[in-house]
């Protein structure tokens, strides 16, 4: 009764560990796999005979550590959901999930913020030029020590000391198209990081 | 973001060419195995493992088959079911959906052509050996 008591206890403790791994997903995304696991699991060791402890610790290393599981349910996760919908909230939700477990999915998460913060901003800034046609637009500004910044105004504000607009009226239509363009540019970098990230990590063989 | 993917495929580089080879062309084969597999009805993860493993020389890992057929449902290519079973635990079953039936008989249909042009093109290969 002991082993039996021991090698259950080893699969939960690998179940809990997973789970917090999994963190991310939804609850009830998270307890569905644990479930399929567990009975996953328990199918492997009654085609073994008796469970022991050696062959407890043999069927969870074949599924691999609960790390990389976690990972690989996550990316994939991702993965599905930016092909199901290419929304940018779908896009960025998923990335979170991403980025909570891997420093990759960070970095992509980043550059996905700043892809779509520059993309919006462009957006924006062609739609408020007509409304604030003096203020509006992409400036160069430069302070006495002869550095120069770009900025994106929407207009809101005054006209910047020592700076001048680049655009003009070219704003708009380059605002618009540049804007969706980085947008739509920004969610195929992070469908094609998330792809490449999967095929590095995604283990060929048990043996 | 390509800083990151690059400096892992850096570590894979190391690997033997061909060997490497094999491994992508497995895992690219990977989701059509699994498609096809359920082909016949449904079936529940360990079976089709075991399918996989018995029927074609894909040694597959675990952790990757279940986390890509969670990944094949979301895409709405299978649907799953529990069902109570007389080990005593209920079991997750996958079966194909109409949009999985279709995708499986695309890549079928790709792979068949693409096996047989390959085959012609090889075939002055394996009689020289």
């Amino acid at each position: 009764m002991n082993t039996a008591n021991d090698t259950q206890q080893k699969i939960e403790a690998y179940l809990s560990r997973l789970r917090r791994n999994l963190r991310g997903l939804p609850a009830a995304e998270v307890e569905e796999i644990i479930r399929e696991l567990r009975s996953h699991i328990l199918d492997r060791l009654s085609a073994e005979g008796e469970p022991n402890a050696a062959s407890v610790d043999a069927s969870l290393t074949r599924l691999g550590s609960t790390e990389e599981l976690a990972d690989a349910y996550v990316t994939d996760s991702v993965l599905a959901q930016v092909e199901v919908s290419r929304s940018p909230w779908r896009v960025l939700s998923a990335l979170f999930r991403w980025a909570s477990l891997s420093v990759a999915g960070f970095v992509v998460l980043l550059g996905c913020i700043v892809g779509y913060v520059l993309g919006a901003a462009l957006f924006l800034c062609a739609i408020f030029k007509p409304f604030h046609p003096h203020t509006a637009g992409l400036w160069m500004i430069s302070d006495s020590s002869g550095d120069w910044e770009l900025s994106i105004r929407m207009g809101f504000g005054g006209i910047p000391a020592n700076g001048h607009e680049l655009l003009g009226w070219w704003m708009v239509p380059a605002g618009l198209i540049l804007g969706v363009g980085l947008v739509l540019l920004t969610t195929r970098l992070v469908l094609w990081s998330a792809r490449k990230y999967r095929q590095s990590r995604a283990l060929p063989s048990s043996q | 973001m390509y800083c990151i993917v690059s400096c892992v495929k850096a570590s894979e580089t190391q690997n033997d060419g061909a060997e490497k080879w094999e491994v992508q062309l497995r895992k690219g084969c990977l989701e059509l195995a699994v498609l096809a597999a359920l082909w016949g009805g449904r079936l529940y993860g360990l079976e089709i493992l075991r399918r996989l493993e018995s029927e074609s020389d894909l040694v597959v890992s675990e952790g990757t088959v279940y986390p890509l057929l969670s990944r094949l449902k979301t895409l709405g290519l299978l649907r799953s079911e529990w069902v109570e079973s007389d080990a005593g635990h209920p079991r997750k079953y996958y079966a194909l959906t109409p949009a999985g039936k279709k995708r499986a008989a695309e890549m079928a249909a790709v792979w068949e052509r693409f096996s047989s042009s390959m085959s012609k093109l090889l075939a002055p290969l394996s009689r020289g050996r």
